[in-house]
């Protein structure tokens, strides 16, 4: 096909952006259903001990109750099923504060609400673990084999011999996801079959730790979810709350909907875990790299280990001979940690990228110039060859058209009026996978015309899945993008990855292209004809007057992939203006320029690079979770106290990509967009920070009283 | 949310007495307050009365200054051609506060009786003393970083979250309250209180009170005030600290200087120390920065708060330099 005529690669408008604005899109709570009850969550307020009594008499009698249901009156779950962070009410037992401890159904939120406030419990008490400073003085090794210590050479030995060091704590705070659309979910049976409504970022992982948890077949169990508000990991494992719709809605007999609410999403469905991660970089005068080492401690649940891998950057940046990536951690009376936006490489590089600022600092070098120096010819990590590495031309094109050489070198020397001004960059990098996915193409002629169907069990969190596929779709098949049709987020959809990890545009938009050559090459069989030129599928069905026809592909990654080391890498450029009085700051600038592949959608893709932008902003100065450790609960908990960045905060966002071909990672050459976005943000804001004032804050978020 | 009744009075009088009959009942005026409130079960009125059909909403000039509407909005208190050239500093200082949406739903009444942010006040699993008097305050060894340095007592060290009335204090307000057919006017340095030993109480108004109107003495300030606030984002965030000032000066001489700090104080914080310093001095840099730290004397941090004190006197001084600017 031509270029000019082709769909991918065109910044198409969302092909559900209309059914969104115009409130028609159905997310998991907005489906009818006849005789719907209503489900409340309510929680423990101690964070460690055991439930003594549960008085739910008063509640009972409040109008409109259907059902309490505890840890009492429960089915017995399989808390092995696959879902995070327990609270399944199988037990007395609490191990964090907000765990769920029962559920009241009634005819209306209304009254659910109400009377879960007249329910009293006691409780025993136990001393809790959540003094996480006091606890980090003695953590433990992690049980995880990849998080095992990585030497490479003589490791942190290596230090001893550098000619420039530095050796430094970076602290990052616990985060929360907070999508849009907070965790919600209506459960409908039929018969000994189950219908979930649910946002869910892996569709069949959802449908098989759910019939796992209840005890069932995943035949039995099904997932819908076509749109998702947001879900930035946080809906990419699911939490007690899923299941517990379905137990309430069998135990009253009836479709039941739960929704969390803004409160209750701090203690119910994980949070990025806070970080300590030391840095020593050690180099020699004229900056190159000796030693490297990146020892991190976080904590987890007392119960289960999440840790997100801070390391991952710090193994494969740079080219060091010596190194070490290590990490401990504390078990502490707080909800499972989870995935979150960039896990471990966005506050990992925060942590490395900040250091080697400081080098460059101290070195008195451009910062730029000490990445490009350093540069890796191939994966440090493990040997293999780069797939394709946009590190350095990231760096050149994003300093050229960021202005760059208007930065000063000296930090605190910009000023206009009562403002400094500071100009930072660092850089980031993400795995670009194929994860296995299949497709079924259906099509059809209709008056002459054809129309296609894509049938996949993929999800589209609100970042344009559905488009990219259409869009794919309509190229595989020679058809204009008005006559596809995606179907996704159903679990009786051809199975496939998740919107997780950065696999889902890779694994979906291959599945459906594989999918799309494999019709082709069937109606060309059909056809019995030789043809000079390749027709499409589309004109196949149209010469050859075949009404329907319909196949599936079962797609994998190359086997080739497995020999590279294949990464989208990223640069970014911050300028902030920050009151020198006040000590309030303002990113008035930031550029983030993306080596990612093949980019399906330039306007899609660029928004969910801002969109990563944005958060790394809100990482960089405003977000942080607040537990108080005498209970162990969040002192932040709502939008007043969890400072999410504003317009005002943020000035001009671009974002570029490099042109790149990469056809090693998978055949359409996509590497992944969705969370490189957010890799090393919050780092390229602190130098800036530092540019500007020459104070450098190792403790996220700057908020202005750190700048004092 | 407990379940209430809603009911809509037609005249003050009205609204008065259906107040006065119901122990329980409260007024809703845009609501951005009192829902949330009811929402997360800190309030628990039975009966909420819609004062919204009330004619309270003018802004006008009064032989002796401006009366706003206790029922208009922020957004066109703030943005009336009156108060924009008149008292900039409350356009201002008003604009400062919330978000857009807020504001537009928001009354001149329901901003001053706000209650305070402390999320220990809006969590009902933890004990506080303003809304349960006597379980104890959980911010006064807790996360207290946005919290008081002036006028708190181990009752209580909650702030005052409105900008609103940090500049309306700096300008000698007065509250014009009704009652049961009498009218009363409350000076703004009594109207909203220190903890004390009841912090349940913010305010001196009594249950069946309702404010009508608030009125502004005429003022010299509109060439020489500002309104400075530090906030942790640049919109929708409460003070860390905020400076309303306002000089009167003859040639470089300070005649008087009225200034209040929010953020700081379960009250507006008239800063009557840096005023008396002030008073006939040059405004000078270093005049302004003798006058912020006589006033920061008296300041006590609590356990994350004490970046205050040190924000408060630069703010102090950057709002008297941003006013003599002009
Ligand atoms: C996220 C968030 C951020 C905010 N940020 C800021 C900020 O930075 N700065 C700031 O100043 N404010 C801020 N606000 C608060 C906002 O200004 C107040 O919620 C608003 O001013 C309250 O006005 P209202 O009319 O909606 O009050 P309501 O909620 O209607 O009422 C508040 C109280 O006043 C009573 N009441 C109302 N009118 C009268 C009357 N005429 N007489 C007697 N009693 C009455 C009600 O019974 C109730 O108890 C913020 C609010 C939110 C939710
Ligand atoms: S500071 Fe005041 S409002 Fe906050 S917990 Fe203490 S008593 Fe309650």
């Amino acid at each position: 096909m031509e270029d000019s005529k082709k769909s991918i690669g065109k910044g198409i408008d969302r092909i559900d952006g209309i059914l969104k604005i115009t409130g028609k899109a159905t997310y998991a709570t907005d489906y009818p259903a006849k005789n719907m009850a209503y489900a409340v969550l309510f929680k423990s307020t101690i964070a460690a001990g055991q439930i003594k009594s549960i008085n739910s008499t008063e509640a009972e009698r409040y109008p409109g109750i259907l059902k309490i249901i505890t840890h009492e009156n429960a089915p017995k779950l399989n808390t092995k099923g696959g879902l995070r962070g327990g609270a399944l009410l199988q037990g007395p037992e609490i191990t964090f504060h907000g765990q769920h401890i029962g559920i009241v159904v009634a005819e209306t939120f209304e009254q659910a609400t109400a009377a879960a406030h007249l329910i009293k419990i006691e409780y025993n008490q136990k001393e809790e673990k959540i003094d996480f400073e006091k606890l980090a003085q003695t953590p433990i090794m992690p049980k995880g084999k990849e998080l095992a210590d990585l030497v490479r050479g003589a490791g942190k030995l290596a230090m001893e011999t550098a000619e420039v060091k530095v050796e430094e704590l970076y602290e990052t705070p616990i985060e929360h996801h907070h999508p849009m659309e907070p965790h919600s979910t209506m459960a409908v049976w039929e018969g000994d079959k189950l219908i979930l409504y649910n946002g869910s970022q892996i569709i069949n992982g959802a449908q098989t730790a759910a019939a796992a948890t209840l005890n069932m077949k995943p035949e039995q169990v099904r997932i819908i979810s076509p749109f998702i508000g947001g879900g930035f990991g946080s809906k990419g494992g699911q939490w007690a709350n899923l299941v517990l719709t379905a137990v309430a809605a069998k135990m009253v007999g009836r479709p039941v909907k739960l929704a969390l609410t803004r409160q209750q999403m701090f203690n119910s469905v994980g949070m990025r875990q806070r970080n300590m991660q030391k840095l020593s970089i050690g180099a020699t005068k004229e900056g190159k790299l000796i030693a490297l080492a990146h020892e991190t401690i976080s904590h987890t649940a007392v119960d289960d280990e999440y840790i997100e891998p801070c390391g991952d950057c710090t193994k494969i940046m740079y080219e060091v001979p010596n190194s070490l990536i290590s990490y401990r951690v504390v078990p502490m009376n707080l909800i499972l940690p989870t995935y979150t936006r960039g896990p471990g490489k966005s506050t990992g590089s925060f942590a490395l990228e900040s250091a080697m600022d400081e080098l460059a600092y101290k070195l008195n070098m451009d910062p730029i110039e000490l990445r490009i120096k350093n540069e890796p010819s191939k994966d440090p990590s493990n040997g293999k060859p780069w797939s394709s590495r946009t590190t350095v031309k990231c760096l050149k094109e994003g300093a050229k058209a960021f202005g760059w050489e208007k930065r000063k070198s000296k930090p605190g020397t910009n000023k206009i009026g009562d403002d400094l001004v500071g100009y930072g960059v660092a850089c980031g990098t993400y795995p670009a996978r194929q994860r296995d996915s299949s497709a079924i193409i259906k099509l059809s002629l209709r008056n002459k015309l054809v129309y296609a169907t894509v049938e996949i069990a993929a999800s589209d969190l609100g970042t344009g899945t559905n488009t990219i596929l259409a869009q794919t779709a309509a190229d595989g098949l020679g058809l204009p993008i008005a006559q596809i049709n995606v179907k996704l987020g159903d679990s009786e959809l051809p199975p496939a990855a998740g919107s997780v990890g950065s696999v889902g545009a890779s694994s979906f938009a291959n599945a459906v292209n594989d999918a799309c050559i494999k019709i082709t090459d069937e109606l060309l069989a059909k056809s019995g004809k030789q043809f000079f030129v390749r027709p499409t599928a589309a004109q196949l069905m149209v010469s050859e007057s075949i009404t329907d026809f319909q196949t599936r592909s079962d797609s994998k990654a190359p086997a080739e992939a497995e020999k590279y080391s294949a990464h989208s890498f990223n640069a970014n450029f911050a300028e902030v203006r920050i009151n020198s009085i006040t000590g309030m700051i303002k990113v008035t600038r930031f550029l983030a320029v993306t080596g990612a592949g093949k980019i399906l959608n330039p306007k899609t893709a660029r928004s969910q690079i801002i969109g990563g932008n944005v958060w790394g902003i809100g990482m960089a100065l405003t977000e942080e979770s607040i537990i108080d450790p005498r209970y162990g609960n969040f002192a932040t908990r709502s939008f007043a106290d969890y400072h999410v960045p504003t317009n005002l905060d943020i000035g001009r966002l671009d974002a570029m990509f490099i042109n790149e071909k990469d056809l090693i990672p998978n055949k359409m050459g996509v590497k992944g967009i969705g969370e490189v976005g957010i890799v090393g943000v919050a780092a390229a804001v602190a130098n800036a920070v530092f540019n500007a004032t020459g104070k450098r804050v190792r403790s996220l978020p700057i908020t202005p009283d750190k700048l004092l | 949310m407990k379940p209430f009744k809603f009911i809509s009075a037609t005249n003050p009088g009205e609204a008065i007495d259906m107040l006065s009959n119901n122990a329980e009942a409260a007024f809703l005026g845009g609501g951005t307050n009192i829902l949330d409130l009811m929402k997360e079960h800190v309030a628990l009125p039975n009966e909420i009365i819609d004062i919204g059909n009330l004619k309270l909403q003018e802004i006008k000039a009064t032989a002796t200054g401006f009366s706003l509407g206790a029922l208009a909005k922020n957004t066109e208190t703030a943005n009336h051609s009156l108060i924009r050239s008149n008292l900039p500093m409350l356009s201002k200082a008003i604009l400062a506060g919330a978000s857009a949406q807020i504001r537009n739903m928001a009354t001149n009444g329901g901003n001053l009786l706000q209650r305070t942010r402390c999320s220990y006040f809006y969590d009902i699993s933890m004990p506080c003393n303003k809304r349960m008097p006597g379980s104890g305050c959980s911010a006064l060894e807790g996360f207290n970083r946005m919290h008081a340095i002036f006028g708190w007592t181990e009752n209580c060290v909650a702030v005052y979250p409105s900008d609103m009335a940090v500049a309306l204090s700096a300008l000698n307000a007065t509250v014009k309250v009704q009652n049961n057919n009498a009218e009363r006017y409350i000076p703004f340095k009594d109207f909203h209180l220190l903890p004390g030993n009841h912090p349940e109480k913010d305010n001196s108004l009594t249950h069946s009170e309702l404010v009508t109107a608030i009125e502004i003495p005429k003022n010299n300030f509109a060439a020489n005030s500002a309104y400075v606030k530090v906030r942790d984002r640049s919109s929708y965030a409460f003070a860390l600290v905020s400076v309303a000032a306002g000089l009167n000066l003859k040639g470089n001489v300070i005649q008087f200087a009225n200034i209040a700090m929010g953020g700081v104080a379960h009250k507006p914080w008239r800063a009557l120390k840096a005023e008396q310093f002030l008073k006939g001095k040059p405004a000078t840099t270093a005049n302004f920065l003798k006058a912020a730290e006589a006033e920061m004397v008296a300041a006590k941090a609590l356990s994350h708060n004490k970046f205050k004190i040190e924000m408060g006197r630069k703010t102090l001084v950057n709002a008297l330099e941003l006013a003599l600017k002009g």
